[in-house]
């Protein structure tokens, strides 16, 4: 079976400006018709920051470790709570950007990853704006956040976002053929998110877990950036390490969504 | 609207592919998986996976065949279902095959459902924008076409509302302006010109023959016979996923048309019942002026109905012919009464007789001729032959009306 596509190749880089425009539409999509607009992209992470900071710091009493001196609870949780916010709701919106765009994917020929580029993309441009107002407030009101940190930390995130690409590619080809995706990863989500050190410091975990905590990329990145923006800590040759893993779980997630991609007009 | 293609001369010199068919396929099979379940959907995907051709599916194309050239323009006619769509987005790459070959050169233009690349929330020039971008326009081509586009849509100060709030007719008028500004040396499309109102429609057709006469490729896929034998020189006709027929368009309009009128035909008479005591028609034929039996005639071509009836008591019998349409619709009958015909007395109790159709004036179509023995009252017997008028015209009707058009005279007075 051979399909010789004409110039509609999906490496032409026509197809930018195609993706420049979903991802524009994924900004503006999201709270289309509500009131205060994107306002709630910024106040939705704002209030789980309040309650986790709440909840975890007053009740918990769950304390910020003695590597960091001087630095509040809140601050340590923000730097890794909105990057977390960019990989589970990039990945949730991609999840249901191809049955979101049934109408395209049926009638349109084009390259149906950029719908979940897209999602990501726009996803992460809402969040790395909010992160960036977050953590300048908390740089004015006093706490130790090295601003220059923030290009490394920004370099961080790539991986961090690839990873959620690769995954996001994966579940959303799958979602496509199999309607129960989404409900098993609203709770692998969950999952994930309490078992990394986003609330609470790695060091906190036992002994006997430490294996495992190291072991997710998650993790690893919530630690990273903690350390390069609250203690200006420089490249480590893990940070190369986990990048490349973090590619190729992109390339296999895109391998794989690829390969199911052609059949997508059949399940819609 | 300008419809600015190189020309193929010169095109075809520098590029060795512009000399192969824009269009061609081989064997195009594409099953569609029934996913009705859970279970079906698993087994499927696992199908998918391992490349394994076992999952439950229903055929909708089946060995299809077709090669579209640089400058031709095909027509695809077919019952509702029949797998037309699904045939135009293979072509224009939406659906993979199940098995075949496809290969599609030059930039492809489809319209396979209007208004599908519009967000209804956007207003119309948002929406150019957009689905300039999916059909692979730069954002500088788009900018430069804008204009045209909402001139030729022509749909005013709509353009700057949310789509939502268009007519259909509205948004298949823009969505048929931004297909016609992207220029494509192929353009498919699907019902479109059903949509649009009759003024619409007609700035449809000029434009598409403007871009047919400027050299460029259509692929039309309509219930409308007149758009088809308008617009295309070749016509393919799908039933059930297969070709069942391919060639001159009006050719293939007509087998198509007569394939309807006869699918909504009174069920036919039951087989006659002769009886031998009656005057009965033994046989009956139809030939060409020459005296060669034929069933198919050209338009206008002189045919001849040849017969020969018995007559129990060995008295001449009176006849009568009709010719009915494919469908049951009555063409024309006369009595042999009526001429004062007397059939030649051929053998005892055998009359032969002949009608001379001069020139006959039947549109082409499939028609029945049925011939009666009868009395002044009673119908005794009953013959039917099938017989077939071919030509390209695109008259209207079941008869061509000898006619001129002359010089109007204006009111007088």
């Amino acid at each position: 079976m051979g399909i010789v596509p004409s110039s509609t190749s999906a490496t032409s880089p026509r197809w930018g400006w195609l993706l420049l425009s979903f991802a524009r539409r994924e900004v503006l999509d999201r709270y289309a018709g509500s009131a205060s607009g994107l306002a709630w992209t910024l106040l939705h992470p704002l209030a789980q920051l309040a309650i986790f900071a709440f909840v975890f710091s007053r009740i918990f009493r769950i304390g910020v470790p003695a590597a960091y001196p001087g630095v509040d609870y809140v601050s340590f949780v923000a730097i890794a709570l909105w990057p977390w916010i960019m990989f589970s709701e990039g990945i949730q919106r991609a999840l249901g950007s191809i049955a979101a765009n049934a109408g395209l994917v049926r009638k349109v020929a084009f390259p149906h990853r950029l719908l979940v580029f897209a999602s990501m993309i726009g996803t992460c441009a809402v969040h790395c704006a909010g992160y960036l107002a977050v953590l300048l407030v908390l740089r004015l009101a006093g706490e130790p956040i090295r601003l220059s940190g923030l290009p490394y930390a920004f370099v961080l995130l790539v991986p961090y976002m690839l990873l959620a690409t690769g995954l996001a590619a994966f579940l959303a080809a799958l979602q496509t053929l199999l309607r129960d995706v989404e409900h098993v990863v609203q709770v692998l989500l969950q999952m994930l998110f309490y078992a990394s050190p986003i609330l609470y410091p790695a060091s906190l975990v036992p002994a006997s877990l430490q294996g495992v905590v190291h072991a997710n990329p998650l993790g690893w990145f919530s630690e990273r950036l903690r350390e390069v923006l609250l203690r200006g800590s420089a490249p480590v040759p893990g940070d190369l390490a986990i990048a490349i893993a973090c590619v190729a779980v992109f390339a296999l997630g895109l391998w794989f969504f690829e390969r199911l991609s052609p059949h997508f007009e059949d399940f819609l | 609207m300008t419809v600015a293609q190189a020309p193929a001369d010169t095109s075809s010199a520098r590029d060795p592919k512009a000399a192969a068919p824009l269009v061609c396929l081989r064997g195009i099979t594409k099953d569609y998986p029934k996913v009705a379940t859970g279970g079906d959907r698993l087994r499927t995907l696992a199908s998918l996976l391992l490349r394994r051709g076992d999952m439950p599916h229903f055929r909708a194309l089946d060995h299809v065949d077709l090669v579209v050239r640089r400058g031709e323009s095909v027509g695809i006619v077919g019952e509702n279902g029949a797998g037309k769509s699904t045939l135009l987005k293979i072509i224009a790459s939406v659906v993979r095959p199940t098995s075949g070959e496809v290969s599609v050169l030059g930039r492809v233009g489809a319209l396979l459902e209007l208004g599908s690349g519009f967000h209804p929330e956007y207003t119309g020039r948002e929406n150019i924008y957009l689905s300039s971008a999916l059909m692979g326009l730069s954002r500088r081509e788009a900018r430069a076409k804008v204009d045209g586009i909402v001139e030729f849509a022509d749909i005013g100060e709509h353009i700057d509302e949310p789509i939502k709030h268009y007519s259909s007719g509205m948004a298949v008028r823009l969505g048929f302006a931004v297909a016609t500004a992207l220029e494509p040396e192929l353009l498919i499309t699907d019902e479109v010109l059903a949509v649009g109102d009759e003024s619409f429609q007609k700035k449809c057709i000029a434009w598409l023959e403007g871009y047919l006469a400027g050299g460029g490729t259509l692929l039309l896929c309509s219930h409308s016979m007149f758009h088809v034998k308008t617009l295309c020189q070749r016509a393919l006709w799908i039933q059930h996923g297969a070709v069942r027929m391919e060639g001159n368009a009006f050719d293939v309009t007509r087998e198509y048309l007569t394939y309807h009128e006869e699918k909504s035909a009174p069920a036919r008479p039951a087989d006659r019942f002769a009886r031998p005591d009656l005057p009965r028609i033994e046989s009956a034929w139809t030939e060409r002026a020459d005296g060669s039996a034929a069933a198919t005639f050209a338009q206008g071509e002189t045919f001849v109905l040849q017969g020969i009836a018995q007559h129990p008591d060995d008295l001449p019998p009176v006849l009568l012919f009709g010719i009915v349409r494919a469908d049951g619709t009555p063409v024309y009958g006369s009595h042999s009464n009526d001429a004062g015909y007397r059939p030649v007395r051929v053998a005892p109790r055998e009359y032969a007789f002949a009608v001379r159709f001069e020139s006959n004036a039947l549109l082409p179509g499939k028609y029945r001729m049925r011939v009666h023995t009868l009395d002044g009252l009673r119908l005794f017997d009953t013959f039917e032959l099938e017989f077939v008028v071919t030509g390209e015209t695109r008259d209207y009707g079941l008869v061509r009306m000898p006619h001129a058009w002359v010089p109007g005279r204006g009111r007088t007075g």
